[in-house]
């Protein structure tokens, strides 16, 4: 049977080979659904690990991306014996880097973070009109919207973007957060958005108090 | 002698005694704004002034007259055209107009051992093809993919050789030319492994990374040296993934091969001038090894620190935050630049830039009246 514990450690410390060897070895057991659940609880827990050293500074971005690698091959291998139950959602956010901006380096960690957490995460992708968000936020309703962006051109797209929110009536239905390099509070007021955050970690954070 | 003559002379001499470690008869000044933000400011669809370059005269006439720099504000500039000829998807246009880099990735984790054996091989053979969609397909037709493409970007540059020159003439703007390269790492991470691909290799293959870096080493050096090294102008390094990485992977991975380019440069008699983008603060110790007089322009951190640590052996610049300029009343925007000259001027060494370029103007936004009142300030009150 495999040490939940161990496993936990192991996604705290970025050990892939430890990690997949424990996975493919409990896959080929054969597991149930619910068992498989409390494997992807105990990676949930190891990835809490990697937010907490992120905020230490013993971690820095680049081990916030592998370990969003390693967990969404860890989740690959997992589902095939996670398909018979239903899962339970925290809630749901629909992410994207705003017009005129292609990077989505901050917003993709921040995206994995937040599935590991146990998010609905819809992900539209980079350069995404205001129209986009708002036809989105109709269609799935998230209570949540993180908007993301590296230039400084993308502070009067976010503004555009919570206007447009505005605009089509459904401001008071979400809460939304943006992050990146360029944001700050005196942004975040302008662009009328409830929270920002420079850190990945910190801004998921954010969204699990508001949807507690 | 015209006037404009005069002022080149002037400011060439305020660059010279700053690259030298002499304090200079006061501090310089370069606009942080750029091309695009130029094209906006005269009112003109950014896309379509990158594609057409003759618009863009009266665009720059408008722009050297409107607001004080020393330097000619035309900045690192992306043209179009050659990256369309050659199906470029590192460089590629957003939908607002503005030239961006991706994260792509060029080689394969499973080509690192080729690379290392024989990096500019590996780079024709391999990762041009996959990174550009020009190289793909038959020779004869890749041959005139690179022949439009090169005659594309060298029209181009010539033409925008010739603006400069009519404003350098017009406006007695210092006289610098440039090189550009990439320290090692970041070379690897930005056009070959991606962001994510790098970021697992440090964990996966760290002896590779640490060999192609070795072996990447001379092409950045030729890649960043200057026609001449005695000539007034500096090599730009625009500095990527550190503040990614642990201390230990810095310390292993990033450092030793960085710190030899930037050693390797100054002893051919040639200035540097680091872009030191994101947060650097834990590394200003080693920032200290670099040779005398290396030119850092912070995108972040503590002015006084940086001047504490650094300000006496090298040059600082940057540290002004341009999104205040989008945020703040005039008065604060200029508060801020007098914050930052009461710290950094003292003793010399220091250059007025920003923390980031200015690549966007909001319509009826602060931004020109800021921008204008804080380079006249500097301009007027900015002795060492």
């Amino acid at each position: 049977m495999i040490d939940l514990q161990v496993l936990t450690q192991a996604v705290g410390d970025l050990d892939e080979k430890a990690i997949l060897t424990m996975i493919n070895d409990f896959v080929a057991t054969n597991p149930s659904g619910e068992d498989a659940q409390t494997v992807v609880f105990a990676c949930q827990q190891g990835m809490a690990i990697v937010g907490e050293l992120f905020e230490k500074n013993e971690y820095y971005v680049g081990d916030l991306i592998f370990a969003g690698e390693l967990l969404s091959k860890t989740i690959e291998l997992l589902k095939p014996v996670l398909s018979s139950v239903a899962t339970q959602k925290v809630g749901s956010i629909v992410i994207g880097t705003v017009e005129g901006d292609l990077h989505d380096i901050g917003k993709n960690i921040f995206g994995s973070m937040a599935e590991a957490a146990g998010f609905d995460v819809y992900d539209l992708g980079i350069d995404v009109s205001p129209n986009a968000f708002v036809e989105k936020l109709k269609e799935v309703k998230p209570q949540i919207i993180g908007m993301s962006g590296v230039l400084t051109l993308a502070i009067d797209s976010m503004k555009n973007t919570v206007k447009a929110i505005n605009e089509a009536g459904l401001r008071d239905s979400v809460k939304i957060i943006i992050g990146g390099n360029p944001v700050n509070e005196d942004a975040c007021k302008q662009i009328g958005a409830d929270a920002f955050t420079t850190n990945a970690a910190e801004g998921l954070k954010t969204c699990q108090g508001w949807v507690k | 002698m015209t006037d404009a003559v005069n002022m080149t002379n002037e400011r060439n001499q305020i660059f010279r005694d700053l690259f030298n470690g002499k304090i200079p008869k006061r501090v310089p000044i370069s606009n942080p704004a750029t091309q695009d933000f130029a094209i906006q400011y005269a009112g003109l669809d950014l896309a379509e002034c990158q594609w057409d370059l003759t618009k863009l005269e009266p665009v720059y006439e408008k722009f050297c007259q409107d607001f004080y720099t020393d330097t000619y504000p035309g900045g690192s500039i992306r043209i179009p055209s050659h990256y369309q000829i050659l199906g470029s998807t590192p460089i590629v246009m957003s939908s607002s107009g503005f030239m961006q880099h991706p994260d792509v990735v060029g080689m394969l984790a499973e080509e690192y051992d080729q690379f290392i054996a024989s990096p500019y091989d590996c780079i024709v053979e391999t990762i041009l093809p996959r990174l550009y969609t020009g190289f793909n397909g038959e020779p004869g037709k890749v041959a005139m993919t690179l022949a439009k493409a090169m005659r594309a970007q060298s029209d181009d540059l010539a033409y925008l050789g010739a603006i400069r020159a009519k404003m350098n003439a017009k406006y007695g703007f210092a006289t610098m030319i440039g090189a550009l390269t990439e320290a090692p790492f970041d070379f690897m991470a930005d056009f070959l492994r991606s962001f994510k691909g790098i970021s697992g290799d440090v964990r996966r293959y760290p002896d590779k990374i640490a060999a192609a870096c070795e072996a990447v080493l001379p092409l950045m050096i030729k890649k960043g040296t200057l026609p001449n090294p005695s000539m007034l102008g500096y090599t730009f390094i625009p500095l990527h993934m550190a503040p990614y990485l642990r201390d230990k992977d810095f310390a292993t991975l990033y450092w030793p091969t960085f710190k030899k380019l930037v050693e390797t440069l100054a002893s051919m008699g040639q200035s540097v001038q680091l872009f030191v983008e994101q947060d650097w603060m834990r590394y200003l110790d080693y920032l200290y090894e670099l040779p005398e007089n290396t030119i850092m322009r912070f995108e972040y951190g503590d002015a006084k620190l940086i001047k504490d640590k650094l300000g006496k052996k090298h040059i600082i610049s940057g540290l002004y935050p341009v999104t205040l300029l989008q945020t703040g009343t005039k008065e604060q925007c200029v508060d801020k630049a007098k914050e930052l000259l009461d710290v950094l001027a003292p003793g010399g060494r220091y250059w007025w830039q920003a923390d980031k370029s200015i690549i966007h103007l909001e319509a009826n936004g602060p931004v020109v009246e800021n921008l204008r009142a804080v380079l006249e300030y500097v301009h007027e009150n900015g002795t060492y």
